[in-house]
């Protein structure tokens, strides 16, 4: 790394220590949404018990009762969840055409389906409400959400399994070929094994997302199929009376994503920027 | 590689579905958006069916250029995303250059700065406009109403009171207005994406060639015109990147200003849209084909970049 400003003992101190200041500004609203939740809503808004308070794990214990809590969570697993792996298999056989027997249109193929990603959500908002409502019949079930995140994701997901598996040695392929295997044993026995890292990153990658969106689950449910995107929507303004209780719902809604996230920093690159980064 | 239909039947699946995704609601925007279309209308009932006897032409699109509502939209649709670029830039990198270089718990402080972009948006706005920045309540009133305790507190005392008595007492600003929620998205969209740009640039610098560095240290470049003359050209590719990727995020952005500002006026492209869908369905698929044309000029940039680097 660069020893460039490391020469001075002042600039050794001073730039690990605007560093640290800037990381703990940034951490800062999470931490105080987590600190928040272990307070009552009563001491959540008293200015005399903003840092001193006894903490209470009463705003997770009653999570259930206040705000339904397991019911758009069990919601939010399942959707992401079948979404993932539902783009997942049809995006590992795609991928594998395209990077191990590309054709001339392959290129154009990749960066169409990226294409499709680029289509603003909400100019075809009432066609979907349109066509999942008065005649498929879908509107608000599993089904449609774990379709519409599948398809939302599923260029990124192509990405990135095809830059991963560009990777792998076409003679390793072309091997198994040889030895008449065939195309599904080829996948099954060879590219998976070999491309594990990158297909685990892939989902993980793909799973943040589909928790994390919050237009298609917010429009196209009401009650049945609603996500935690939902339930935190609808109580979006709740007077500064809960505070405490929307803290530990909210700490419950985006904690374990924000752990996942720690472990697929560098996929992330490279899921977000389709590989144009290096 | 005589035989294409292999390979073909395994990407079809994906092709297929995509296609639809796009073509099906696409067209049907493309057709609201030429025939009168609404949802309620007691003296036209004929309107709330979709149908090509209401053929409308181009009247949807001039009704929605000639709506206030449609330019105020766009206005602060580019507002925001501007306001949001610059600073997620600036700040990105600022903090990619100042950790990308080896110091006691560097690991730990690259997962505190990366962390706000996992939470999910709902949870970041709702967190924001409630426990940080309400008037009262929040941290935001807390600490103005703190300072003016303190002055009043001050003002007790001889001489030194003299000086605090002059002070003005401080009001706390509401987020919760028209102009001012929109600056409330800003910022709490800027918390969130700066880490994906300070990831992106930090990706990049270490890609950045040392010994010209190091040659530029020895010829007695200043740290500063380093930074300048050959950190800032090597990240203008990704730089290009992160503006084109977060235009495309950014100009639909939507949780935030349903969450921040529903009703106060605030409201950027694909809000409107969804105003319009309450009742206006030609208006809203006018308004949805100018959002996919805004979103197109910018995709076609970055598709072309992204395109050249694919198949090296």
């Amino acid at each position: 790394m660069a020893a460039v400003a490391q020469t001075t003992p002042l600039s050794r101190i001073l730039w690990p220590a605007l560093a640290w200041t800037i990381a703990l500004i940034f951490f800062f609203p999470i931490f105080w949404l987590v600190f928040t939740s272990f307070k009552t809503d009563a001491d959540a808004v008293k200015p005399e018990h903003l840092f001193f308070f006894t903490p209470t794990l009463e705003n997770y214990a009653n999570m259930t009762e206040n705000y339904d809590y397991w019911r758009f969570a069990i919601n939010s697993v399942i959707t992401a969840t079948f979404a993932t792996a539902f783009a997942l298999a049809v995006g590992v056989p795609a991928a594998y055409a395209m990077a191990f027997d590309p054709s001339r249109h392959t290129k154009d193929i990749l960066v169409w389906m990226l294409s499709t990603k680029m289509l603003p959500a909400a100019a075809v908002l009432y066609p979907m409400t349109f066509l999942t409502k008065n005649i498929l019949g879908l509107f608000d079930t599993h089904f449609l959400v774990i379709v519409v995140l599948c398809l939302i994701n599923l260029p990124i997901v192509i990405w990135m399994l095809f830059t991963y598996f560009k990777e792998i040695p076409k003679d390793i392929i072309e091997a198994g070929k040889m030895d008449g295997v065939s195309t599904w044993g080829e996948i099954k026995d060879i590219l998976i094994p070999l491309a594990w890292g990158g297909i685990a990153s892939t989902a993980l990658l793909t799973f943040i997302f589909c928790w994390n969106e919050a237009y298609w689950t917010v429009r196209l449910t009401t009650i049945d199929a609603a996500t935690l995107s939902k339930l935190i929507e609808g109580n979006r303004a709740p007077e500064g009376l809960f505070f405490g209780r929307l803290s530990a719902v909210s700490t419950a809604a985006v904690g374990p994503i924000v752990v996942l996230g720690w472990f697929c920093q560098k996929q992330l690159v490279q899921g977000l920027t389709f590989g144009a980064v290096k | 590689m005589a035989n294409r239909t292999l390979p073909r039947l395994l990407q079809a699946p994906a092709v297929i579905m995509l296609l639809l995704w796009m073509l099906v609601p696409l067209g049907m925007t493309l057709f609201f958006s030429f025939i009168r279309y609404v949802l309620n209308s007691l003296r036209r009932p004929e309107w709330t069916t979709p149908s090509i006897e209401n053929w409308r032409g181009l009247g949807n699109y001039k009704y929605v250029l000639d709506a206030k509502d449609f330019w105020f939209a766009i206005q602060n649709s580019v507002f925001i995303v501007v306001s949001i670029l610059i600073f997620t830039v600036i700040f990105g990198l600022l903090i990619a250059v100042l950790v990308n270089r080896s110091f006691p718990g560097r690991g730990i402080v690259r997962v505190l700065l990366i962390s706000p972009f996992f939470v999910m948006p709902a949870v970041n706005a709702v967190l924001w406009i409630n426990m940080i920045l309400d008037p009262v309540l929040g941290l935001n009133g807390l600490a103005v109403a703190g300072i003016n305790d303190l002055v009043a507190g001050l003002r007790e005392f001889p001489v030194i009171g003299q000086f605090f008595s002059m002070w003005p007492e401080l009001k706390p600003i509401s987020f919760r207005a028209s102009q001012t929620s929109a600056y409330a998205v800003i910022m709490m969209v800027t918390w969130q994406w700066t880490p994906f740009a300070v990831l992106i640039f930090m990706t990049s610098l270490q890609s950045e060639d040392e010994s010209q560095k190091e040659a530029a240290m020895l010829d007695g470049a200043s740290a500063w015109s380093q930074f300048i003359n050959l950190t800032v050209p090597h990240l203008a590719r990704p730089i290009a990147i992160v503006v084109m990727i977060q235009s495309i995020f950014h100009l639909s952005l939507y949780a935030e200003i349903e969450i921040v500002s529903r009703g106060n006026g605030n409201k950027n492209l694909p809000y409107l849209i969804g105003e319009f869908t309450s009742n206006n369905i030609g208006a809203a698929s006018a308004t949805g084909i100018f959002a996919v044309i805004l979103a197109n000029i910018i995709a076609i940039f970055l598709l072309r970049m992204v395109g050249k680097s694919l198949m090296d």
